[in-house]
């Protein structure tokens, strides 16, 4: 049996691991509360759900295979969702207002963090934390400390279609860069060996920066999606945007751990759900806030160990 | 010019900080030939290939391919000039497929409208490797499905599939297997049947006369000479790569004294999973125990064994007193000191300072009184005084460990273990990549510490010193001990190769 496994593809194996953490996810809630989830029709509502998250984590990918990190997250989220809402209201510039201030303001806020980091020379993880404090900032001026609401007759990518469709054009084009761009090998070369990819002649700094712009497009695309699903957005400080960053992070988690096996796509939305999967069953459970962090904290840690191997003496930092 | 030379190295020069890799090397290469370059660690070799190939800027001195002055900015540049090099370690990227690695740099070829056609390079890349014989590798496979052998040979099509003029072979022949030697063989073969030439760099010298049909040799950064391979022996190679007649003052001159019975550490039936295998021996009070070997035979984890550094250990490595050694800190409290063949990585902390770099393992003596405060004083003092013992070459013990050269990392090594008063080394291979002054000086000290009845075991994969230092040597092979030689005047490097390979 496990010989069996050993000799299939490194792609046909990962999916095999993906949809039984799929199948494990669910099989353990349906038996805590088995009335009140798990039915067909509420794992479409728990897929579309993650659907909002998964376009971030995938962008997200792009910085964290170069081996780079975003605390910027939720921060690019507020501010894009922010800008994307007033275009569409404000100005009256409708979806287009919203979809291209959205996805504009998250590669400019990618472009920000890319040209400081790679800039200032220091590591990708304070430069995007400090940034962080101010984009929050941004937002909150523009919005007057006001929650910006979206008018029910602009929240099309909210529901079914619209929200599918955007997704699916969002993986697509993720799928396009990685697979038929010199960008996409390249973001694996310079996460795989700096310095060789340097001896190829390829402008490291350059792709760095391309990799935050087009993650922070991405977030943007995740702003539309939010603020449509969730109608409003409110722009907090302080740092409170960070739990936004939770969710896309560990979808791209996913992403890492299955790059081996040529399926990190494929694993991210696969993972997102899985992750959406055990929070509504939490929900379903109706188990505390904090004890939904603590187990999702453990989930976390336990599907990551699993997933991914350090060779023995190896340093982790 | 000659028709023939394909390309002429002139006064080609590189420093590192204040070590002098190269100085001032001219030679010529011809077209259609094998060209091997040999000389020790820390010769130069790979500093000369690495700045032809674009790994490393040229500092001084000028390449001429083919009667044009080239200066490659890094490899994809080097390979457009039409040079290319195989690597020492592992040259292909995790993550990207098969493909990908070959053509990394080189898209330009399959993209259109700033699309590329994965499909059509997936197609070139299956079409070179049956082309090479390579039927099992399949181009769109990720590189990771692959193991360390096959993934060298996708190696071989990156760097020859595009007929380049000079390929650099950068002592990748250890790595490999009979099989995937000979055919790296027959591709040498290949390369040199169709005019163009291969640089050779190998330490297997018999290989290196068989494979090459000119030799040139370094020795400390400096060009010695150009010989052609069928005029030599293996014997005149090793004496113009080391450079001198081995005299009393460089390694040890005594022979014939006796070791003490005193067993200070005895090791037995230790097993480390994959590396090595029920390795047991004894080691006498005042002995200088060397191991040798390939660089794979498991001789440098028996270092790390005896520290309690290895992971999953089997069997017994015991002290005098009967004190077993199972971790790190049970062997520095019980006096056992070891230095790692990875100096940068394993043994001194970069950027920290000599001082605390001396200090670090003797911190717990270095307080005020019996208190557990820190004395700066007493450690400035410690590492003073103990550098200075060392001769480290230094402005003063603030100076960070990054900005010396590799023979005075290694002392400030030492330094540290002898400040710590160990009484059992175990040194891996302390010269490696050290000027020849510099070898000497450890050398000595190690003569010395033998004198005062410390007890040494030094690993390493240079025979020759070896056989100029130890008392007794055990040849490791595929991870069990193969011979044993005592120390006598009349034992030379063929017996001990005999039981190596």
């Amino acid at each position: 049996m496990i010989d069996r496994f050993n000799q299939l593809s490194g792609a046909n194996k990962g999916y095999i691991v993906l949809t039984a953490l799929v199948f494990l996810s669910w099989l353990i809630f349906k038996i805590l509360t088995p009335d009140n989830f798990g039915s067909p029709s509420n794992l479409v509502a728990y897929f579309q759900a993650s659907l909002i998250t998964t376009v971030g984590a995938i962008g997200f990918y792009f910085v964290m295979d170069m081996g780079m990190f975003d605390f910027s997250i939720g921060a690019n989220i507020i501010l894009s969702a922010i800008v994307g809402c007033q275009l569409a209201t404000n100005f009256d510039l409708g979806y287009a207002g919203l979809i291209l201030g959205s996805i504009a303001t998250g590669a400019l806020v990618g472009l920000c963090n890319g040209f400081f980091y790679v800039k200032l020379r220091i590591p990708s993880m304070i430069v995007t934390a400090g940034l962080a404090l101010i984009y929050e900032s941004i937002a909150n001026y523009m919005a007057g400390g006001v929650e910006q609401t979206l008018p029910s007759s602009l929240r099309a990518f909210g529901q079914m279609p619209g929200n599918i469709i955007l997704a699916i054009v969002t993986f697509i084009i993720a799928y396009v860069v990685l697979n038929y761009t010199k960008f996409g090998t390249y973001t694996y070369a310079i996460g795989s060996d700096e310095f060789v990819a340097k001896n190829m002649g390829i402008n490291v700094d350059k792709f760095k920066v391309l990799a935050f712009i087009l993650s922070g497009a991405f977030f943007g695309a995740m702003a539309v999606l939010t603020i449509s699903y969730g109608s409003s957005m409110v722009a907090v400080t302080g740092m409170a945007s960070m739990s936004r960053n939770f969710i896309p992070t560990m979808g791209c988690f996913f992403g890492l751990a299955f790059m081996k096996y040529g399926i990190p796509l494929q694993a991210i939305i696969l993972g997102e759900f899985i992750v959406n999967i055990i929070f509504f069953g939490f929900i379903s459970l109706g188990a505390p806030t904090a004890i939904q962090d603590v187990i999702t904290g453990f989930a976390l840690l336990i599907i990551i160990t699993l997933t991914t191997k350090v060779t023995k003496g190896e340093i982790v930092k | 010019m000659s028709e023939d030379i394909r390309l002429q190295v002139s006064h080609i020069s590189k420093t590192f900080g204040i070590t002098k890799a190269l100085k001032d090397v001219s030679f010529n290469i011809n077209k259609g030939e094998v060209h091997a370059l040999i000389g020790e660690n820390g010769s130069g070799k790979s500093t000369l290939t690495n700045m032809l190939t674009g790994i490393y800027p040229m500092e001084s001195g000028t390449f001429t391919l083919d009667g044009v002055q080239i200066h490659p900015k890094n490899q994809v540049d080097a390979n457009n000039l039409g040079v290319s090099i195989i690597v020492q370690e592992l040259g292909t990227l995790s993550g990207l497929t098969v493909a990908e690695n070959i053509f990394l740099g080189h898209e330009d070829r399959f993209m259109k409208f700033g699309f590329r056609n994965t499909h059509a390079m997936n197609a070139e890349a299956d079409r070179l490797l049956q082309r090479y014989g390579f039927n099992n590798i399949k181009a769109s496979n990720m590189v990771d499905d692959y193991n360390f052998e096959d993934r060298k040979l996708v190696e071989i099509v990156k760097a020859t599939y595009f007929n380049p003029k000079i390929v650099v072979i950068d002592e990748t022949t250890t790595a490999l297997s009979q099989e995937g030697r000979e055919v790296l063989y027959k591709q040498m073969e290949a390369i040199r049947a169709a005019g163009n030439t291969v640089i050779f760099i190998s330490h297997d010298l018999p290989e290196v006369i068989a494979k090459s049909q000119t030799i040139t040799i370094l020795r400390d950064g400096v060009y010695i000479d150009t010989i052609k391979s069928a005029d030599v022996t293996e014997d005149q190679l090793k004496k113009l790569m080391v450079g001198r007649e081995v005299t009393g003052d460089y390694y040890r001159s005594d022979y014939g004294e006796k070791i003490s019975e005193e067993v200070v550490l005895s090791v037995r039936h230790v097993t480390v999973p994959g590396i090595i295998e029920d390795v047991s021996f004894d080691l006498h009070k005042g002995e200088i125990l060397g191991f040798g070997g390939l660089s794979e035979s498991g001789m440098h984890e028996v270092g790390k064994a005896i520290f309690g550094a290895s992971y999953d250990r089997e069997g017994e490595v015991k002290l005098q007193d009967g004190t077993a050694i199972n971790d790190i800190p049970t062997a520095i409290k019980h006096s056992v000191a070891y230095t790692s063949k990875d100096r940068d990585n394993e043994s001194v902390v970069i950027n920290q300072s000599i001082r605390d770099n001396v200090a670090l393992p003797s911190l717990d003596r270095l307080t005020y009184g019996s208190s557990r405060f820190l004395s700066w004083p007493r450690i400035k003092e410690f590492a003073q005084k103990f550098a200075h013992e060392m001769s480290v070459k230094m402005v003063n013990t603030d100076q960070f460990v990054s900005e010396l050269s590799g023979g005075n990392k290694q002392k400030v090594v030492l330094a540290r273990w002898i400040g710590r008063g160990s009484d059992i080394v175990v040194l891996d291979s302390p010269t490696r990549g050290i000027d020849i002054k510099v070898k000497q000086d450890i050398y000595q000290l190690m003569n010395r510490m033998r004198q005062e009845g410390k007890s040494i075991i030094m690993i390493s994969e240079e025979l020759m010193e070896l056989i100029g230092m130890c008392d007794r040597i055990i040849i490791m092979k595929d991870g069990k001990i193969s011979g044993e030689a005592p120390r006598s005047r009349e034992l030379d490097e063929n017996s001990l190769i005999s039981m190596m390979v």
